[in-house]
């Protein structure tokens, strides 16, 4: 009698305390390579040491294949928080497979920009900006450059590389190259593609992953290219001889958003995690870490990484501002077009 | 009237009783190739009649496809890259299987582990490592530069004839085993009975090896054809940016315009094409056969 008593009470003990150990999991997908390196020091060992949750990080895909996989399971994809862009936001949050994030649920959301809120949407918080900026080999170009205009100089023939459409910087640079020669962001881009064209009749090809393109300039057959400022940022502190600038015209900003699938298993401890993220100290830790931007105009950094982030309300009304959901539905046309005007052209 | 009946009467053949449990090892396999194939197909093939506006069955999906030049290039390009790979692999393959199939030689292990050691690696190391020979700074195009044979590189990569060279590779292994099978099975008496009735070793392989190994050519065009076909690595690695085939489009489409159903259409007209060159080889192979009266 008294030893089933005593396993009644081991299993209530048990059963009590099993849902409770369960949500003290969470599954975090997002990138490989340095990024895992960072988020690991900056964000997720802070995070397991204050909340006692136990994190496991999946590198595996990108977003566009983190997205796919969200929308083939209806948002039941097997991971609790996942690093996507404000455009694949919109969308799964359209398409109701993402978490709408509160306020209330994530108190850190009220302190980001916003803009920048209303262009992520309701599903998304904005945990990091970076910027498509022009790249250079200051080795091969000491004088350097300072507007997107320079990539079609004489000497930069066959020393630029491109990104293929599937990179969402091409359709950025289709855009931010119609504002320079006299077009808009969205409906009057043929200044854009007729730009491009010309960049393509002039450049070494294209690739798709951004680690890649990294490559060429890393080994020097590419003196410059358009590329994403924070992975600029790390090749420049990496000691190759490369610079970065906003070009004058202005740029377009990769707004990187953190969400929460509908069907997460640990949603609580999920939401507690995007807040963690948003937090002030630890948007300073990201920001110095990754070398990034941040949608918290409140953020103290030093002042030699505010020189080159977007951290304060200047720099980003200062920022092209695409509308994203237009820019996604534009997406079939603009890959035709650069198909048949683009690719066509190089060499 | 009794003896007509009893004349009448013919032997029946034997009919053994159907019982359930001769079909039991069935079962497994079957359900599975349900669950993990034919379901799954099913599913795909009505997702590509499925309209944007949430209607099940419609043709705007092979409509936008069959409308659109580069689609339509994609899809042409698919063909002509898995004819050019099998044609080569077939080639390629055919002196080894048979010296594979004939030799008592001790290299003979080590030539068929060479033939089939490809197949230890990956395809995306594979890809890369042809990457590293065939790129304008690559290895061929390096030492002909160095050699002052040429002063531009030659561009073998980023087209199709780097997609053939990298997927050629990629394929010779099944090409050899196909025809190493097919021509085990010739008895090797036939070619001795042809060399002491006279005939040259040309006549020899014209008239009796090359017929008898007909189903071994066979099969291996077709294994290469729809290992080709289907292959997204090596087009996407070696093709570059304006080489598109239906396999790397069905990806694009899938994970970058997320537009399942255009990319179901792409992978159907796949799966048609596959199955169109599979009839077709199977019966050229019995026309040949026949006139060959093998």
């Amino acid at each position: 009698m008294k030893t089933s008593r005593q396993c009644a009470l081991a299993v209530g003990f048990i059963a009590a305390w099993a849902p409770d150990a369960i949500s003290k999991n969470l599954i975090v997908n997002s990138y490989g390579g340095p990024y895992e390196e960072i988020i690991r020091e900056r964000i997720i060992e802070p995070f397991e040491k204050k909340f006692g949750v136990n994190v496991t990080y999946d590198a595996v895909g990108s977003a566009s294949q983190d997205y796919a996989k969200t929308k083939a399971t209806g948002g039941r994809p097997g991971f609790d928080v996942v690093v996507m862009t404000a455009s694949q936001s919109l969308d799964g949050c359209r398409e109701g497979l993402l978490q709408p994030l509160t306020a209330a649920a994530v108190p850190n959301i009220s302190s980001l920009n916003p803009q920048l809120r209303a262009i992520a949407g309701e599903c998304g918080a904005v945990h990091e900006l970076q910027y498509l900026s022009l790249v250079w080999r200051k080795d091969k170009l000491p004088e350097g450059l300072s507007s997107w205009s320079d990539l079609l100089d004489e000497r930069l023939s066959g020393k630029v590389m491109l990104p293929t459409f599937q990179n969402v910087m091409a359709a950025y640079l289709i855009s931010v190259m119609s504002v320079t020669n006299g077009g808009d962001l969205l409906d009057e881009v043929d200044p854009g593609f007729e730009a491009v064209a010309a960049l393509a009749k002039g450049s070494l090809g294209f690739e798709q992953s951004s680690a890649v393109m990294e490559n060429y300039i890393k080994d020097g057959r590419a003196w410059a290219m358009p590329f994403w400022n924070g992975r600029a940022q790390l090749l420049m502190e990496s000691g190759l001889p490369v610079d970065y600038v906003r070009p004058k015209e202005g740029t377009v900003p990769l707004i990187a958003t953190l969400n929460v699938p509908i069907g997460s298993e640990n949603k609580e401890a999920a939401l507690e995690f995007v807040n963690f993220w948003l937090e002030k100290t630890s948007q300073e830790a990201w920001v110095t870490g990754y070398k990034v931007g941040s949608a918290r105009p409140d953020i103290d950094v030093p002042d030699e990484v505010r020189a080159r982030q977007i951290t304060t309300e200047t720099d980003l009304n200062a920022l092209l501002l695409p509308d994203l959901s237009a820019l996604s539905q534009r997406l079939p046309q603009w890959g035709a077009r650069w198909e048949r005007e683009v690719v066509t052209q190089a060499r | 009237m009794t003896s007509t009946d009893t004349l009448s009467i013919t032997p029946q053949p034997t009919r053994l009783p159907i019982r359930f449990g001769q079909f039991l090892p069935l079962a497994p396999p079957s359900i599975m190739l349900i669950f993990i194939f034919a379901i799954p197909m099913g599913m795909m093939i009505a997702l590509s009649f499925r309209g944007a506006d949430g209607a099940l069955l419609t043709l705007d999906n092979y409509q936008r496809f069959f409308s659109d030049d580069l689609m339509l290039a994609g899809l042409w390009r698919t063909a002509l890259m898995s004819g050019l790979v099998a044609i080569c692999v077939t080639v390629m393959a055919y002196p080894v299987a048979y010296y594979l199939a004939r030799s008592t030689s001790r290299w003979r292990t080590v030539v068929f582990a060479l033939a089939i050691a490809p197949e230890l690696a990956g395809v995306v190391l594979r890809t890369y490592g042809w990457l590293v020979i065939l790129e304008d700074h690559g290895a061929i195009n390096s030492i002909l530069i160095w050699s002052g044979m040429i002063s531009e590189p030659l561009p073998l990569s980023k087209n199709l004839l780097g997609v053939v060279i990298g997927l050629t590779h990629v394929v010779l292994p099944f090409g050899i085993l196909s025809l190493l099978t097919s021509i085990q099975g010739i008895d090797p008496n036939l070619e001795r009975a042809a060399q002491i009735l006279g005939a040259s070793r040309l006549s020899i392989i014209r008239r009796i090896i090359l017929p008898l190994s007909v189903p071994g050519i066979v099969s291996s065009l077709l294994i290469a054809f729809t290992m080709s076909a289907s292959a997204y690595a090596t087009p996407a690695l070696l093709g570059g940016a304006g080489f598109k085939v239906l396999a790397t489009m069905v990806y694009e489409q899938v994970l970058f315009y997320i537009d399942w159903p255009l990319a179901a259409v792409m992978a159907v007209l796949l799966l048609i094409l596959m199955l169109t060159m599979t009839l077709a080889g199977t019966r050229a192979e019995a026309r040949l056969q026949r006139k060959l009266h093998v």
